[in-house]
């Protein structure tokens, strides 16, 4: 089973990396959210400036960074392949 | 590069380009944001000042506006006097009794232009009827030739604006998940019929954990959209509950799937399983939000996408990001689908 899952080691700082990533860009969108809702007392903030069409992107960079956070799990997943093949 | 299992994937990403340039690209049509002060009285000229979005109020000559009492009663402006392209001033004389015996009113403003069309703001706003002996009769100056924009823009909203472009994201990821989940739950019920062909299940668990990155990025961008609309991330409307308790029964898929040791037992039952997750799916989602009120558009029983929520500009984007993100999502099953058969092989190869 050990074998399958490729060494140890590999798969943990494979996780590692792919936690870290997930929390920086986590923090990243709490970041500009919370920068927006922080100058919303004073009118008109960046987010909603033209019309909120920071929103949108906003929006369009959710979507790409969920995309990319399964494609990068998917990833570790076909790495475990290849270590147990090449362990083989 | 075999063509014949990539044109598909190739139209995906280039639809995905096209609703991305199309969504940003295309301007929004003229309307008005807001209109200060919000309360007047009447017996008065009074003096309006409007703010107003992507207008040319400086191009245009024949910049014309009416207050609308109701269907039957207007009030043309007295006066506009132009500050820049998306700010005015306009007088209307209130010197005369008001349609009508309420004491308060919500009246609508309606700006007329050549260059960009008409546009409305409803409710802009309230009146107090002031009854003075001796006023001059209300002179009704009904709308005439009325000009409508005519090219491609899309509709301006009050409060969305600009966010309209999420409709091309937000709403298309829920309907390919639609879709992709309905493909998942075919490929269940397969299995139920021939558990001996594994590639069902296969084919299933893919699809399904697609439809659960759908699912969950559906929410995310919802609380995003709602943060800069509504005001909230999360707020109590009945649709993101339900949404929310159909991503949780999609969660609890996969982590059955994980808990069953016996793999011919949790194949089946997780089969079962995404049957019943995508049967509970439609009453949550579709149903029960139709019956309640919600923020949501299309409530009280009317399909969301009915009239003006949704123009032929918007359709003209909206159907290729749903195409697009269903060939994006069945891309990544496929994907998924192909490990999966490698894993369960080695797996079975170990067993041996």
């Amino acid at each position: 089973m050990n074998k399958y899952f490729g060494s140890r080691k590999k798969m943990v700082t494979f996780e590692l990396r792919n936690k870290l990533m997930i929390r920086r860009a986590l923090t990243l969108l709490f970041l500009v959210s919370n920068y927006s809702i922080a100058s919303a007392q004073g009118g008109e903030d960046f987010i909603r400036s033209t019309g909120k069409i920071y929103a949108v992107v906003a929006v369009v960079l959710v979507l790409f960074i969920g995309i990319i956070i399964y494609l990068f799990r998917l990833e570790r997943k076909i790495k475990n392949l290849e270590n147990y093949n090449n362990e083989q | 590069m075999n063509l014949k299992n990539t044109w598909w994937k190739i139209l995906g990403v280039v639809m995905m380009i096209y609703v991305i340039l199309a969504g940003f690209l295309i301007p929004m049509k003229a309307g008005i944001i807001s209109v200060s002060p919000s309360y007047i009285q009447s017996g008065k000229v009074v003096s309006l000042k409007v703010d107003a979005y992507n207008s040319n109020f400086d191009k245009e000559p024949n910049l014309r506006a009416w207050l609308k009492f109701d269907s039957l009663h207007y009030l043309a402006a007295n006066k506009i006097s132009v500050s820049d392209y998306n700010s005015a001033t306009i007088d209307f004389d209130l010197r005369t009794t008001l349609p009508g015996t309420d004491t308060m009113s919500s009246v609508s403003l309606i700006i007329d232009s050549e260059i960009d069309g008409y546009s409305l703001l409803p409710g802009a706003i309230s009146v107090e009827n002031n009854f003075e002996e001796g006023a001059r009769a209300f002179v009704n100056t009904p709308l005439s030739n009325m000009h409508s924009w005519t090219g491609i823009k899309f509709p301006f909203r009050n409060i969305l604006y600009e966010t309209i472009r999420n409709t091309f994201f937000h709403v298309a990821i829920w309907m390919a998940l639609f879709l992709l989940s309905t493909i998942a739950a075919i490929y269940s019920a397969l299995y139920l019929l021939k558990p001996h062909v594994l590639e069902y299940d296969y084919k299933a668990y893919s699809y399904t954990a697609i439809s659960l990155v759908y699912g969950l990025l559906g929410l995310a961008t919802g609380a995003v959209w709602a943060r800069f609309t509504w005001g909230a991330y999360w707020t109590n409307d009945v649709r993101l509950n339900m949404a929310a308790v159909s991503v949780m029964i999609y969660f609890a898929y996969f982590i059955l799937r994980g808990t069953l040791t016996d793999q011919d037992k949790s194949k089946r039952f997780a089969a079962s399983f995404n049957i019943f997750a995508y049967l509970a799916m439609i009453p949550l989602l579709l149903v029960i939000p139709r019956l309640t009120d919600s923020l949501h558009p299309g409530v009280g029983g009317n399909p969301a996408f009915a009239g003006e929520d949704l123009d032929n500009t918007l359709r003209m984007v909206f159907y290729p990001a749903i195409i697009s993100l269903i060939l994006i999502g069945a891309w990544i099953a496929q994907l998924r689908t192909r490990v999966f058969r490698i894993e369960e092989k080695q797996l079975l190869a170990e067993a041996k």
